[in-house]
């Protein structure tokens, strides 16, 4: 049995974001509703300032608080170590948006999609209104509609119920990438097994002093941070007094 | 297919797939990607014991990206007729599969619900904004009809001249339209979008021969200034640069040189935010640095005879002491001006400290020459922004980076065979017709427009809107626009709106009822080039060129024609039965290049155009290098070409400037000025003069430093603008994508559902404003609104906001009221019309002053 794990390495992330957009195209995520996300923050005072981002995902716990704390065990872990989700468990309790420390699960208020059941067209007669485009597209919902995710999670989760990453296990599962893996244009996503000695993540953790979000937790993340997002280089000193 | 519940009812898992591809095809995809160079997963014996595999049946087609002037070459993963992904193409050797997020935006720009489904006319003969077209569903033909009534009314009152059609994006073969229906109607106006896109920064032209776009050398570069560049969000080869630059920052050192922090700025590893408009000043101090410290690359550029520097600050050089291998003019550059343009003195214009200038300067010289100046949009595109423009691109020069390992280099070339010869299909009246001034009053002494040396050798995009107004030279009667937006694209705004009315007959192609729409009297709904018809595009990084094609791989549900091909042929047909058939009788010469076959509809001169562009790469007969097919069928499946490799320094000495050196004092500019000014019977001073630029005698031939012209009293307008692009914009076309709302944070500063303009704390502390506070922009031309944002990133004294929004029109997430109400604004409603005469280009930078105000 693998245990998945994905590094991302801060150094080549470009912070375009390819890898939120690339995760919403292939899991159907409803607006409003990141899966793949980031966190940003902007210090120092000009003229000495920097923004950095971070790309965050589902940490995939080992020791997972929000599978721990759901009730109707509709949080579980399945092979390879991935945090998954049955929405057919799942009562929206949210008790896994309060346990989790890393705020990358969830709830869907709205119904998915729904401004694709819109009537109105902006000129009518000369545009089609949503409904009708998704109808002449023959799809049940958005036009971009991705069934694939239906093979072990939801294609389309419903409303009512929280949602989260999936390492993209519909694809892992028949030995593809994630598609946030796929999509990234800078290769700063890396994903592997870590009972695989030859694995890149596994080459990754023993060259670099790889960061987890909050450790101290104990959760055990297997999303892994190394590198910096600007390595900047400067002319040494010893400052002054 | 079996309908999805999305209500969630119905148990997911097998009875609801749809279909599913077998275990080999997924093998097989799995191949590719390990092709790529993605990592090997261990399948799982229990997971990969499921009945069937959880990845779709489909296949990836090829296209190329139209969302910036990259020109990206990707595949579309195609299901049932329908697209779902994008990706890089994987036979390219540009981008290969990588693509940034422009890419997938571009989905949501196919399935966009308030695409144009049908032809339309308006119904309001009244023209405004605040006028609703009424617009009503018409046939083609009607549409049609109407347009060719106009051209027929043109030629037979001999003035074919006041036909105009303007140009915005557009795909490869888009000379037989927009080149080919003017000249054979009769009018020299084909007017395209190229001065509001990057002139400016073509004016390396003067210096290297290239009035054209760059590649940049990444994976071998060692120093790698962005000069007003954000070659991570914007300008070109944007997916390359995302690929390449972790590895940059391993091996380079990165500065940005911009008034704002870019997202390029917040991975370097240093940042210059220099004062707006004092790019020139910054650059010629480096080169004073690099001279006195003698310091510039030597194989390049050569070397004082007796290994003596003579380059002391403040003092001239007898020129006979320095012996110059592939550049020109270096000592009378310095002696006119690099020797007083001390790191002290750019300090006190461009607010970048000296020591800094000093330290930037030496660090990127001592990398020579595997270092790049890479010149973005920000310091030419501003009034008399060409000598900064030269000045920036000067270090090149200075430091053998030119043409070079590590450095800045020519696109390979993409090899596309020639169109046929539109010649032999204009008759007198046509000919009389192109033989009148163009619209855009090029060539006259106040608009030099020296693109590749030739007075009035480039477009005024902008201008046009005021000759129209003025009716000088004339009044154009009938237009057509395609792929263009220029009264939401071009500063100044508001006579772009009131010049569109005065338009007889406008037909606008698009796929979206966008502002230029508004003042249409038919729209003509065109198909998405990346998904719907037979296209090409070529794009240049890593050293090769790459060109891929798209084909019609989507059920399309529009009623839309293809804008260079179908549409052009369908009007042909039009103009013949009304008894002119040059036009039809020239797209006939558009033979099937492998049976010999005339096109007999649009859809077939879609496909033979493309043929006849891409002949050298499928026909081996034809062959000129890079990749090499055996047939149509063959390259229509892979649907990629590759150029040879670029090969290193076979441009030195052979530039293609008057000299065929790289020119620091630029003989061929000032040829090119002399005889714009022969032409003009006055001198090139007077020239200068009229064209608003300092630069008198000898400084008109070599880069400097000019003081910027700005609009607005610094007393009254007390803040300067700083307009730049957001890494979602497909050009102007995204804003009514759904995510490009959504994620508009990716733009550093930047808030989801908004439009905000930034403002360093300091200075919004000052005005007493905060965050989320609506704030009016005032400019000398006019006033936006907006959401205020403060921001570290944003330099005190500026106010940073990205272009992109502002829409009233183009569909529900664009605008906040379709046809009515703006969301966000339109950062050219406030940027003042004005332009770098002697690159044509227009100015977006440095010249605007404005005011904040709490609303």
């Amino acid at each position: 049995m693998p245990r998945y794990a994905m590094v991302i390495d801060l150094q080549r992330c470009g912070g375009c974001g390819a890898c939120i957009t690339g995760c919403k195209n292939e899991n159907n995520l409803p607006e409003g509703v990141r899966w793949s996300n980031k966190m940003t923050e902007t210090l120092g005072t000009f003229p000495n300032v920097r923004y950095y981002y971070r790309p965050t995902l589902c940490n995939h716990c080992e020791n997972a608080p929000c599978v721990r704390g759901c009730p109707t065990r509709a949080l579980h872990k399945v092979e390879g170590g991935i945090t998954a989700h049955d929405p057919n468990k799942c009562i929206g309790c949210r008790y896994c948006l309060v346990n989790c420390p890393y705020g990358v699960i969830n709830y869907t208020w709205n119904k998915p999609h729904r401004e694709w059941e819109n009537d109105d067209a902006v000129i009518p007669d000369c545009t089609m209104s949503p409904r009708e485009q998704a109808r002449a597209l023959d799809v049940p919902n958005w036009p971009l509609y991705n069934p694939d995710p239906d093979y072990n999670y939801q294609a389309i989760r419903p409303t009512g119920v929280v949602e989260k990453c999936h390492f993209c296990r519909h694809r892992v599962v028949n030995g593809e990438l994630p598609w946030c893996v796929e999509v990234c244009p800078c290769d700063a996503r890396i994903f592997g097994d870590l009972d695989d000695p030859d694995s890149l993540v596994n080459r990754l953790l023993g060259l670099f002093r790889a960061e987890k979000l909050r450790p101290e937790l104990g959760t055990e993340p297997r999303v892994f941070y190394v590198r910096e997002f600007c390595p900047c280089v400067y002319e040494a000193g010893k400052g002054m007094i | 297919m079996k309908q999805m519940n999305i209500g969630g009812s119905e148990d997911h898992g097998g009875s609801t797939r749809i279909s599913r591809r077998t275990f080999v095809k997924g093998a097989a995809v799995t191949g590719a990607g390990l092709a790529m160079g993605g990592p090997t997963l261990r399948a799982l014996s229990t997971d990969t014991a499921h009945a069937a595999p959880g990845v779709m049946q489909g296949e990836w087609k090829s296209s190329f990206c139209t969302g910036c002037t990259t020109w990206c070459s990707l595949q579309v993963f195609v299901v049932n007729g329908r697209a779902i992904k994008m990706r890089g193409h994987e036979h390219s050797q540009t981008n290969s599969t990588y693509c940034c997020p422009r890419a997938h935006l571009a989905l949501q720009q196919l399935y966009d619900p308030d695409r144009v489904k049908t032809p339309m006319k308006r119904t309001n003969p009244n023209k405004g904004q605040n006028e609703d077209p009424g617009f009503v569903p018409v046939s083609w033909d009607e549409a049609l009809d109407m347009l060719a009534d106009k051209i027929m009314e043109l030629r037979d009152n001999r003035e074919t001249h006041k036909f105009v059609l303007f140009r915005g994006r557009y795909t490869a073969v888009n000379s037989m339209f927009y080149s080919s229906v003017p000249r054979i109607i009769g009018s020299p106006n084909n007017i395209s979008h190229s001065s509001i896109c990057a002139e400016a920064e073509k004016m390396r032209y003067f210096l290297d021969g290239q009035w054209a776009y760059m590649q940049y050398d990444m994976p071998r570069t060692r120093y790698v200034l962005c000069w007003g560049a954000d070659p991570l969000v914007a300008n070109r080869q944007v997916s390359t640069a995302l690929r390449d630059w972790g590895e940059v920052l391993d091996n380079a050192r990165i500065c940005s040189i911009e008034p704002r922090l870019s997202g390029t700025g917040s991975k370097c590893d240093e940042w210059l935010p220099v004062k707006p408009g004092y790019d020139g000043a910054l650059a010629c101090a480096m080169a004073h640095v690099i001279l006195t410290e003698g310091m510039w690359y030597k194989p390049f550029v050569g070397d004082f005879k007796d290994g003596e520097n003579r380059f002391k600050p403040g003092q001239s050089v007898p020129i006979h002491t320095f012996e110059e291998n592939h550049t020109h003019g270096l000592v009378r550059w310095w002696n006119l001006h690099v020797k007083d343009t001390t790191p002290e003195w750019a300090e006190k214009l461009c607010e970048v400290p000296a020591d800094q200038i000093r330290r930037v300067a030496l660090g990127f010289a001592d990398a020579a020459p595997r270092c790049m100046v890479w010149v973005g949009g920000g310091p030419g595109m501003q009034p008399r922004g060409s000598y900064a423009s030269m000045a920036t691109y000067a270090l090149n020069g200075l430091t053998g980076g030119i043409d070079n390992e590590g450095g800045v280099l020519a696109y390979n070339s993409n090899n596309y065979h020639g169109l046929p010869s539109h010649n032999d299909f204009i008759d007198s009246i046509a000919e009389e017709g192109n033989q009148k001034e163009k619209i855009d009053q090029r060539g006259r002494l106040e608009w030099p427009n020296l693109a590749r040396g030739v007075s009035g050798g480039g477009v005024n995009t902008n201008n046009v809107a005021d000759a129209m107004l003025d009716e000088d030279p004339y009044l154009p009667k009938v237009g057509m626009g395609y792929f263009a937006n220029f009264n939401f694209s071009c500063p100044g705004t508001q006579r772009w709106a009131e010049a569109m009315k005065k338009f007889e007959f406008f037909a606008h192609m698009t796929t979206h009822a966008s502002e230029m729409s508004w003042y249409a009297d038919v729209v003509l709904p065109v198909k998405n080039c990346m998904y719907e018809q037979w296209a090409t595009l070529s794009h240049s990084s890593h050293k090769h060129t790459s060109a891929a094609i798209s084909s019609p791989m989507v059920d399309s549900i529009w009623d839309a024609k293809a804008m260079e091909t179908e549409i052009p042929w369908m009007l042909a047909e039009k103009l013949a039965e009304r008894g002119f058939d040059n036009l039809l009788n020239f797209y006939k010469t558009f033979k099937d290049p492998e049976t010999g076959r005339e096109p007999t509809t649009g859809e077939e001169l879609d496909l033979y155009s493309l043929k006849i562009r891409t002949q050298r790469y499928w026909d081996p007969s034809k062959h000129q290098g890079g990749d090499r097919f055996n047939s149509w069928d063959e390259f229509k499946e892979i649907g990629c070409w590759n150029s040879d490799e670029y090969e290193y320094r076979h441009r030195w000495s052979n530039m293609g400037t008057k000299t065929g050196k790289f020119e620091f004092y630029s003989e061929t500019l000032k040829e090119a000025l002399e005889k714009h000014a022969e032409r003009h019977n006055v001198s090139v001073d007077r020239v200068l003069e009229v064209c608003n630029y300092e630069a008198r005698g000898e400084m008109a031939f070599i880069p400097h430093h000019e003081n910027p012209y700005e609009w607005g009293d610094p007393e009254e307008y007390p803040f300067k603008f700083v307009d730049y692009k957001s890494r979602l914009n497909r050009e102007g076309r995204s804003a009514n994508c759904a995510w490009y709302n959504e994620m508009k944070d990716v733009d550093p500063g930047d808030i989801p559902y908004d439009d905000v303009a930034k403002l360093n704390p300091r200075d919004a502390e000052r005005l007493g404003l905060k965050a989320g506070d609506k704030v009016r922009l005032t400019s000398p031309i006019g006033s936006i609104t907006c959401t205020l944002n403060t921001w570290e990133g944003c330099m005190p004294g500026t106010v940073a906001k990205c272009f992109g929004q502002g829409h009233w029109a183009y569909g529900r997430y664009a605008s906040k009221v379709f046809g009515q109400e703006a969301h966000g604004a339109n950062n050219n409603d406030i940027i003042p019309a004005d332009n770098d005469r002697l690159s044509g280009s227009t100015a977006f930078y440095g010249h605007i002053r404005l005011k904040v105000e709490k609303v």
